[in-house]
């Protein structure tokens, strides 16, 4: 795996950053950088912070802290050098970069009518990395699989951010479009999977091309806007399976619904930690009572490890991994 | 006989030097209208072609003609992986590297610099802004340029001559 991420940043964090020991390197989540407040990083659920001498530590006395000129310069970086071709990106803040990794932004907002026009004086700088983790999705699958009549289920997966939704989107992706289920070299054909890359986090599209294996009948609209895009993908690209992250706005879930009436099956993520969230929430609560989505997979990670359990729409729970099983967790 | 082509080679020395200087009056406000052209170029690009800072600079070294493209095409260089300079100092550095082979002067060279170091750092309508700004400086400096070589560019070639013609007066 390359770390090709690691030259988006100013040579001083970049040096830090490559100091650290190599498996680390490679498990490494989040890089957050706030101006003259202490250098961490997140991994596995756990964070850090940096010292000058690149060692880990949990003091922030003694961390490194990136001065006025590494933000400059970062920011300078990510906006390849043009920050006035950012101004849509500015006002949702966060800019992808090509690769697929998502920079969060924070910094002072400048308003127009009311609504959020710039944002100015950025200081604070969230790096999630974007990792493909082909086999992510190997054992949730099988459960998404309408084996009679050969298609997908609708499926929504839920989890707080951070726990591996996009991941699990994109290997689904891949293995549905690809028809190979798993490890195993299965002789079903595979699937048209279109892909609405709102935030260009699911396959990484660099010039339009994706960056991450997304499986070989796969079409994606990079940078559309969910909505609009679904829509789109209805009209004129003809997808089995419709793909989307992070719905949630109401115009989502109408385009959701116009997609679950035509026919296609839809694969869509939410943040949430049960079902029972969601449908108190405005924009899917109409989805949900209606019963719309036929399995709902729920994703957990603590320090142990990743976790999952699949139910189905009358809410009953289908499969638990390994790890559920066994751990105490807060599922009841 | 010797002493002869001594004198001619004198007088040819100040001729040339007369020419050559005649020739940077007459280039500069040649290279300070094809720096505004290029700054045209680059606040379309900015405005309305939302195209990043090196792509742009790139472009508009492939459009413009003689030293002051290279500069441009250096300056895209700089910025890109894996120098990764910010815009100011790949501007900079393009400046220092071609800058002795142009006819510009300090003045329009700080008219650069200064507009470099805003360059990619704010919103579209900013930008065009601090462009537009460096344009109209850039218009008076070619305006003066025009005047000094008006007032300068013959004066130099003939000077160049009799100046080599009073080395060999004084000689012989």
């Amino acid at each position: 795996m390359t770390n090709e991420w690691l030259l988006l940043f100013p040579e001083k964090v970049r040096a830090l950053l490559q100091r650290l020991p190599l498996p680390l390197l490679t498990v490494v989540e989040e890089i957050r950088i706030r101006e003259g407040r202490p250098l961490e990083i997140n991994y596995s659920g756990k964070y850090h912070f940096l010292t000058e001498k690149g060692a880990l530590t949990l003091s922030p006395e003694e961390a490194y802290k990136p001065d006025r000129e590494d933000s400059h310069r970062l920011l300078d970086l990510i906006s390849n050098h043009s920050l006035y071709t950012m101004e849509e990106e500015l006002r949702k803040g966060f800019i992808t970069i090509p690769g697929g990794h998502r920079i969060g932004l924070a910094g002072r907002t400048v308003l127009s009518s009311g609504g959020v026009e710039h944002l100015r004086d950025i200081t604070g700088f969230n790096v999630r990395i974007a990792r493909a983790v082909p086999g992510a999705a190997d054992e949730i699958l099988p459960y998404l699989l309408d084996r009679n009549r050969k298609r997908v289920l609708h499926t929504l997966i839920l989890s707080p951010p951070q726990h591996g939704k996009t991941t699990l989107l994109r290997d689904l992706a891949r293995q549905i479009s690809s028809g190979k289920r798993g490890s195993r070299d299965s002789n079903r054909p595979g699937l048209k999977v279109g892909i609405v890359d709102e935030r260009s986090e699911i396959a990484g599209s660099r010039r339009g091309i994706p960056t991450f294996d997304v499986g070989p009948r796969t079409d994606i609209l990079d940078g559309c806007p969910k909505a609009e895009g679904m829509m789109m993908m209805i009209r004129s690209l003809s997808p089995d399976v419709l793909v989307a992250d992070e719905i949630g706005r109401p115009e989502d879930a109408e385009a959701l619904t116009e997609a679950l009436h035509a026919g296609i099956s839809v694969l869509a993520t939410a943040h949430g930690k049960e079902v029972s969230d969601l449908i108190r929430r405005p924009g899917l609560g109409g989805l949900l009572e209606h019963k719309m989505f036929e399995r709902y997979v729920i994703l957990h990670r603590s320090e142990a490890g990743s976790s999952f359990q699949v139910l189905d729409n009358q809410n009953r729970r289908l499969a638990i991994s390994p790890g559920e099983k066994m751990g105490g967790d807060a599922y009841a | 006989m010797l002493k002869m082509f001594g004198a001619v080679l004198i007088v040819l020395a100040g001729t040339l030097a007369g020419l050559q200087r005649a020739r940077q009056y007459a280039d500069r406000p040649r290279q300070i209208r094809s720096l505004i052209a290029a700054l045209q170029r680059l606040e379309t690009e900015i405005k309305y072609g939302f195209t990043p800072l090196p792509d742009a600079l790139r472009k508009i070294g492939a459009q413009a003609r003689g030293p002051v493209q290279q500069m441009f095409v250096t300056a895209a260089d700089e910025m890109s992986p894996p120098n990764n300079r910010s815009a100011k100092e790949a501007i900079e550095q393009a400046m220092e590297i071609h800058g002795s082979n142009t006819a510009l002067k300090a003045p329009e060279k700080e008219i650069i610099r200064q507009l470099s170091c805003t360059l990619g750092t704010s919103d579209r309508s900013n930008q065009t802004t601090h462009i537009t700004l460096a344009l109209q400086q850039l218009n008076q400096e070619e305006l003066a340029a025009r005047d000094d070589q008006g007032k300068y560019e013959k004066m130099s070639k003939s000077l160049g001559l009799l100046l080599g013609v009073l080395i060999v007066i004084l000689i012989f």
